[in-house]
């Protein structure tokens, strides 16, 4: 019984990792929470809905197409707005990106209204593995999920710009001296944000119904996932969302499944009285 | 035409005085409210719960300011020892709280019905048609002792230690400032505020629901703020006025595009707004009023604003 509630909890995690990576890469570079996560999560989910059911493309297919749009979406982003803004204090484009957040929520809602979608897919039986019930569904998340994240690790760890993210995101001043553009830098990190998201959009959108709103509901999980694995980190932000997944999903067995997310609420108060550097951060003397 | 403007300026009041509050929290202390759209929500509906029970209006706001006030605080001291962002994050969590309880605890708040016949101050005092103008100078008259209150509190020894915990907390807690306690008590203060906006809400719509208290009104509030001038509480005022202006004008919007349905027109008006927000904090980041700071006569002051630092600025 608590078995099945941790699985459904690690699934709806991996939901939460893509976009707390892409928030706590997008923190690392730029030092400021991307609010507009929720609303670029929205946006992938529809870029997809209409690959899938107006271009009867594959749901697969569908996902990643809206990985790459919504990537070269989430430059011009970049370019057009926060580029504006990358002398100012965090707060400046914190309040910024809630301004991105209503016109890209509300583009959604202009060109499909209201009314919850969902995407053309053939409807599996649930397996059984192990007495547990898996549904087709929740295979497909874990599958891209994972696929996702593997690829991001192999770029963060070794390739070139991986290292040159990294620089940049520990000491901004050295990685300049050693030649590497940040500007570049940035654009990088925002395809990787903006695909991941675009991805977690499709995968929320699979698991429940696509609506303007669609992105909001992952909102506070995802600052807690990522302030969790220490804002900043990306392998902090994957056990910070499967911890919050499994904490959501289980806690659901105490209190009433609305408030799943208030669980989310108190585990970032808890965390930042007692910990406030988060799980795998390292406490640091700000200056 | 009258009574429409009577509307308009009544929710141009309430949004000013979320405004004072997010002024006296963000653009005093530095401490952003983001969700300041939760506070709202628990001050309109303490006081409808309240007044509903058949205390008073009086007591309703009573219990509105003081709700909110301890809730604010205490959020603020959860933030201790944390930067700005986690306390935007940590409000916004608990904005969402706020919104979770208000729809699912059916039997306080009955859910997404909403709750009606909220009692109005000072009702029956004059004839009914006449009472929007009654409110509305309560209203005005809430305004400008807040107004003054706070203008005086900027001056005070205390005013000028939160512009200093804005600035620089390390310089101030160096100077013997105990950082914690001003940062909780700015909060509270400015949740006592919100609580007064959330119970005049409520007593101005005697209907609350829980679609009425959306993310949408934090934008508002943060765009007066920053049109206005943060810091300042007449640029407040000021900011207020055009964003009701640019909100009620957009309305029109239905007589050019006729060809949109209801939903499209609000979606526009939604994106028209984030836009606004989007080009104030590029073009305009100080806003049309500057913040008020001590001259000394004789020499140039020099503002050199961490927060908002403009190249524009003329100093």
């Amino acid at each position: 019984m608590i078995a099945q509630y941790v699985l459904n909890g690690f699934v709806s995690g991996m939901i939460l990792a893509l976009p707390a990576i892409g928030l706590t890469l997008v923190y690392g570079i730029l030092k400021f929470p991307n609010f507009a996560f929720g609303a670029m999560m929205t946006a992938g989910a529809y870029i997809a809905l209409i690959l899938n059911v107006n271009f009867g493309l594959s749901l697969l297919w569908s996902a990643a197409l809206a990985a790459v749009i919504f990537a070269m979406i989430a430059v011009v982003i970049d370019q057009t707005v926060f580029r504006q803004l990358r002398d100012r204090d965090s707060i400046t484009l914190l309040v910024c990106s809630m301004g991105v957040s209503f016109v890209l929520e509300n583009i959604a809602r202009f060109i499909f209204g209201n009314a919850a979608r969902s995407f053309d897919l053939v409807i599996a039986r649930p397996k059984y593995i192990l007495g547990l019930k898996v549904n087709n569904e929740q295979i497909i998340t874990a599958i891209i999920a994972l696929a996702a994240m593997a690829a991001v690790y192999f770029i963060l760890r070794h390739t070139a710009l991986g290292r040159a993210m990294r620089a940049v995101a520990d000491n901004p001043a050295l990685a300049a001296v050693r030649g590497v553009r940040r500007e570049n830098i940035i654009c990088w990190t925002w395809v990787i944000a903006g695909s991941l998201t675009a991805i977690a959009g499709v995968l929320a959108g699979m698991d429940r119904a696509i609506d303007p709103m669609l992105g909001w509901n992952y909102i506070v999980s995802t600052f807690a996932a990522a302030i969790l694995g220490g804002l900043g980190n990306p392998v902090g932000a994957v056990i910070g969302a499967l911890a919050v997944g499994i904490v959501e999903e289980t806690s659901t067995l105490i209190i009433p499944p609305n408030y799943r997310q208030a669980m989310s609420f108190l585990v970032i108060a808890l965390l930042l009285l007692m910990r406030p550097q988060g799980l795998l951060g390292v406490a640091t003397i700000k200056k | 035409m009258a009574s429409y403007l009577v509307t308009i300026l009544t929710l141009v009041a309430i949004i000013s005085i979320l405004g004072l509050a997010l002024n006296l929290q963000w653009g005093l202390c530095g401490m952003v409210n983001f969700g300041l759209t939760g506070f709202f929500a628990l001050g309109a509906y303490t006081a409808a719960i309240v007044g509903l029970s058949g205390a008073g209006t009086f007591a309703a706001t009573l219990a509105a300011v003081v709700v909110c006030s301890l809730s604010c605080g205490l959020v603020a001291l959860v933030s201790l020892r944390l930067s700005e962002d986690y306390l935007a994050i940590l409000t916004l969590g608990f904005g969402e709280v706020v919104r979770l309880v208000v729809l699912n605890e059916e039997w306080l708040t009955h859910g997404s019905l909403g709750l009606p016949g909220i009692p109005r101050p000072f009702w029956g005092l004059v004839s009914e048609d006449k009472y929007e103008y009654l409110f509305l100078g309560l209203l005005a008259v809430v305004i400008l002792i807040l107004f003054i209150a706070l203008e005086m509190l900027l001056r005070s020894p205390f005013g000028r230690a939160i512009r200093a915990v804005r600035e620089d907390d390390v310089v101030a807690a160096t100077l013997g400032k105990n950082v914690l306690m001003l940062r909780v008590k700015v909060f509270a203060l400015g949740g006592a505020i919100i609580g007064i906006a959330g119970s005049f809400h409520a007593f101005y719509m005697t209907y609350i629901d829980p679609s009425q208290f959306q993310m949408i009104v934090t934008a508002y509030v943060f765009m007066a703020v920053i049109a206005g001038g943060r810091g300042s509480n007449s640029g407040l005022l000021l900011g207020s006025v055009l964003l009701m202006a640019a909100i009620e004008g957009t309305r029109y919007l239905k007589d050019i595009f006729n060809v949109f349905d209801a939903t499209q027109l609000s979606a526009i008006r939604l994106i028209l707004i984030g836009l606004g927000l989007i080009l104030l904090l590029i073009f305009r980041p100080q806003g049309c009023l500057g913040e008020y700071r001590l001259q000394i006569k004789g020499r140039e002051s020099k503002p050199r604003d961490i927060a908002v630092q403009t190249k524009t600025r003329a100093t």
